[in-house]
Parts: structure tokens; C-alpha cells; sequence
């Protein structure tokens, strides 16, 4: 058995004691947002999602209390006490005290073509050995975006990590099927496998040329395909040309 | 000279009318009585206290092949994209002890004990392909989730690094609007060739957790 890392065991005390301490009911009083129903009705349902039983409908002229959100689903209480959960889409079609529509950014397409933020995993191949990592995008533009991805591979001979930074260009922000070029630039580092005769590690430049296709898929998620072909500047006469073929899923925000 | 004194004659003329024109359009525009006093509406998204991200800790056994079933440890953040999907990332620590060939022939251990340590991380998808209702004492129910999931990740394990598949599935139940107790069954699945050749190791870990939203 060995001895758990006493940083372990502190986030986790200090995670239940959060936990324990923080009153829920706290929550609800600052600050909450308001809304007003004007459709006909709106379903409150047990839980968060479209299995769950839809327990009490709350009619027009009802005002409720915005309490939380999770994914597309947003806890709600009446004033009479009564709390459910209702979709993000019959929210958007409420009122605020003034009268107005509800600002409400739901998980729309709409929203996609919008996005600031995208963070997604990437599961491939770089060079014919298995490559993942993650990535994290801000866009600037409609068109334009920053990204910085964390990669690592494993070889037969030896296996690597690359932290880049890009710059990414998407033709086409408003297109479901958008197809984006990019450049990069980073550092690498490769690290021979150990059952071979030691050689040193090595830290390189590399940059990078590429281009993919960003597929919506619905609500917040979308997939993601690339193609990359990286310059590794090593030490040695040559330097090492690579090919990536990558796929992902990714998530906006 | 002469078309000089036209062209000045011919500007104070201009000047004259547009100013002629200027004052009679401004006493024909009506008496401002009353300011209008619009206020600028300040369209800002509803403060709505947003819940999809969720971190803990877990504990509890992971089976080595080869080697012993030891404590694993670590920590998990996942982010709920849509009420089916998630996004999730583990970090984990254990150790290998002896293998049974070491125990048996009881001679020099094979690998140092620093080489022993087990650390791994995994990135993946879940789906929660079953959510349903706990009901505890028949007033009070409880959003559980039984989720499946699939990932890949590294191990370091044995002085290297391994690729590693991993696939599960795993039991969430929400104790109340933020703290959730999650057990996770998973395996990782990966190819080690430290005893000579190639081979597919399977490395089955069971583990307790618990993780806040916020």
C-alpha cells in the first residue's frame, strides 16, 4: 500500500467541508433572476432533463425565480415554494420585470456561430503512433481564433510532448460543415522508450501548417477533424517532417 | 477681374439664402416641451447561477495485471455540454507491488520501487444513457445517472509512458443540488512490452468519489 500524498487528502476534507458549509438556501435569495410567464403555460419537470416527469405547469401571468442551470435545463420556483426544473427554450420565452423578452443565451446553433470560447479533446495519429490531448480556443472574430493544444504520443522508439499555439481561420463561420486553415508554432519535447539503449531527451522547435472541418452536431457540442503537417527543428542535419490526422469533440461556451 | 467680382458676388448671394433657409427651418420646428427621457435598455443575459461543471475525488482498487490490486487515488473534473454528454478528465495515482514471480522465486525484485508508481491520466466522453430517480424514504428523490464511458489516456507505469484506451461505466447520484456521489467501474487497457514482447494488459480499477457542481 503506499502512503496517500497529504495534498489529497486535504482537497478532499476541504471539498466536503465546502460542500457542508455552503447553504444552499443562500443561493437562492442574492440576487436572483426573475421571469414572468407569457405562453400559455410552461412544464416543470422533477429533474433536469426530458425523461423526467413533468409534476406541475406553471401558468401565464406566474411569476418564478430563476434559481440554477445545468446543461440546457434551469431550476425554477414559483411563489408559492413549488421548484422545478423547465428547458432553457421555454425560458427564452418568458418576460423580465420590465415587460421585455427574457435575455437568455440558449444552446442554439445561433449561439455556435457566436461562440468565444471552445474546448475540445483530440484522439489521432502523429506520424503512425497514437496521439491525444486537449485544445483551447478563443475566437476574436467570427472568423478568426487563438488556440493553444496539449498533445502527447506514443511510439515504438520513443514517445513525445508538444505544447503549440495557432492561429485559426474559418472561412465559413455561419456554415454547419466549416472548414478552417491554420498555422502554428511550439515546442516539443521526445523522449526515447526505455527498454532501448538511453539516449538524452530532446526539447525542439516545431510549426505547424494545417487545415479540418468543424461539424456541428446540436447544442453545445460539435466534431471536429484536422489535418496537420508539423516542421520538428531538431539538432541533426534534417529536420523531421510529420503528418497529424486528428479527430475530436468539442464544446463551446 | 471682372469674373473674380461675379464669383465673390455670387458666394455672398449663396451664404444670404442658406442662412434665410437655416432660420426659417428653425422656426418651424416645434417647441421642444418636454425632454423625452428613453432609457437605453441594458440587454444582459439573465444572472443565472450556471451549474456544469463538477470536480472531487475518488478512491479505491486498482487490479495491475501482472501485479497486486492497489489503492488508486486521484482527482476528476468533468463538464456537462448537454444533459447526454460529457467531458471528463481523471488523474490517478497507485503503485504495483511485487509480481508473483518476484514473490515466488523470492529473489532481486525486477524493478525499482520508484518505477513501481502507477500514475495515469485520461481524457474522455461520457453519456449518461440512463438517468433516473432515487426515492429515499418516500418523500425525497434523488437525480441519479448511470453513464457509460470511453477515453484515452496515458500511464506511466514501469519507467515509460503507455497509450491507454479506457471504457466504463459509472453510477452518479446527486446527494443534493451540488454534491454528487459517483462510483466508477472502468478499465484501462493498454500495450506493454516490458517483459520481453508486445501484450495487452488489462487494468480494472473500482472507485467511490465525491464531486461538487458549480
Amino acid at each position: 500500500m503506499l502512503s496517500a500524498p497529504p495534498i489529497l487528502w486535504v482537497l478532499a476534507g476541504a471539498l466536503l467541508l465546502a460542500a457542508l458549509a455552503a447553504p444552499g438556501a443562500a443561493l437562492a435569495d442574492a440576487g436572483v433572476a426573475r421571469a414572468r410567464v407569457v405562453d400559455a403555460y410552461i412544464e416543470m419537470r422533477t429533474q433536469p432533463g426530458r425523461g423526467y416527469p413533468v409534476f406541475y405547469v406553471a401558468e401565464r401571468g406566474e411569476e418564478i425565480e430563476l434559481l440554477r442551470q445545468r446543461t440546457s435545463w434551469i431550476q425554477v420556483r414559483n411563489r408559492r415554494g413549488i421548484q422545478g426544473w423547465v428547458h432553457e427554450d421555454d425560458i427564452a420565452r418568458t418576460v423580465d420585470a420590465s415587460g421585455e423578452p427574457l435575455a437568455l443565451a440558449t444552446a442554439s446553433f445561433e449561439a455556435y456561430t457566436q461562440r468565444n470560447w471552445e474546448f475540445g479533446l483530440l484522439l489521432g495519429d502523429y506520424g503512425d503512433t497514437d496521439t491525444l490531448g486537449g485544445y483551447l480556443g478563443w475566437h476574436f472574430t467570427r472568423n478568426l481564433s487563438v488556440e493553444v493544444a496539449a498533445m502527447e504520443n506514443f511510439g515504438d522508439t520513443s514517445d513525445g510532448r508538444m505544447l503549440t499555439g495557432s492561429i485559426v481561420h474559418q472561412l465559413y463561420p455561419r456554415a454547419r460543415y466549416s472548414p478552417f486553415f491554420t498555422v502554428g508554432w511550439g515546442v516539443r519535447e521526445t523522449n526515447p522508450r526505455s527498454t532501448l539503449v538511453s539516449t538524452e531527451d530532446r526539447t525542439d522547435n516545431v510549426a505547424s501548417v494545417g487545415a479540418g472541418l468543424r461539424i456541428h452536431l446540436y447544442e453545445r457540442l460539435f466534431l471536429r477533424l484536422q489535418y496537420k503537417h508539423y516542421a520538428v527543428m531538431t539538432d541533426r542535419d534534417d529536420d523531421e517532417e510529420v503528418d497529424e490526422w486528428k479527430i475530436g469533440i468539442s464544446a463551446f461556451y | 477681374m471682372e469674373n473674380r467680382y461675379q464669383r465673390v458676388l455670387l458666394t455672398l448671394l449663396c451664404c444670404a439664402t442658406l442662412s434665410v433657409q437655416a432660420q426659417e427651418d428653425a422656426a418651424q420646428s416645434p417647441l421642444e416641451v418636454v425632454r423625452p427621457q428613453v432609457e437605453r435598455r441594458d440587454v444582459r443575459p439573465a444572472a443565472i447561477d450556471r451549474q456544469d461543471f463538477e470536480v472531487g475525488t475518488f478512491a479505491g482498487l486498482l487490479s495491475i495485471a501482472d501485479f497486486d490490486a492497489d489503492l488508486v487515488y486521484g482527482l476528476r473534473g468533468a463538464w456537462h455540454v448537454t444533459e447526454d454528454f460529457f467531458l471528463e478528465a481523471s488523474y490517478g495515482l497507485s503503485q504495483g507491488d511485487q509480481t508473483s514471480f518476484e514473490k515466488l522465486s523470492g529473489g532481486a525484485p525486477l524493478f525499482e520501487d520508484a518505477d513501481r508508481d502507477y500514475t495515469y491520466y485520461d481524457l474522455g466522453v461520457g453519456w449518461n444513457v440512463l438517468p433516473g430517480e432515487i426515492f429515499l424514504f418516500g418523500s425525497r428523490a434523488l437525480k441519479s445517472d448511470l453513464y457509460l464511458l470511453l477515453g484515452a489516456g496515458s500511464t506511466d507505469f514501469l519507467d515509460d509512458n503507455w497509450f491507454t484506451v479506457n471504457a466504463g461505466a459509472g453510477y452518479r447520484l446527486l446527494l443534493n443540488d451540488w454534491l454528487a456521489w459517483r462510483l466508477d467501474v472502468r478499465d484501462h487497457i493498454f500495450d506493454r512490452d516490458t517483459f520481453g514482447e508486445d501484450e495487452t494488459t488489462h487494468n480494472i480499477e473500482v472507485s467511490m468519489g465525491l464531486t461538487v457542481f458549480f
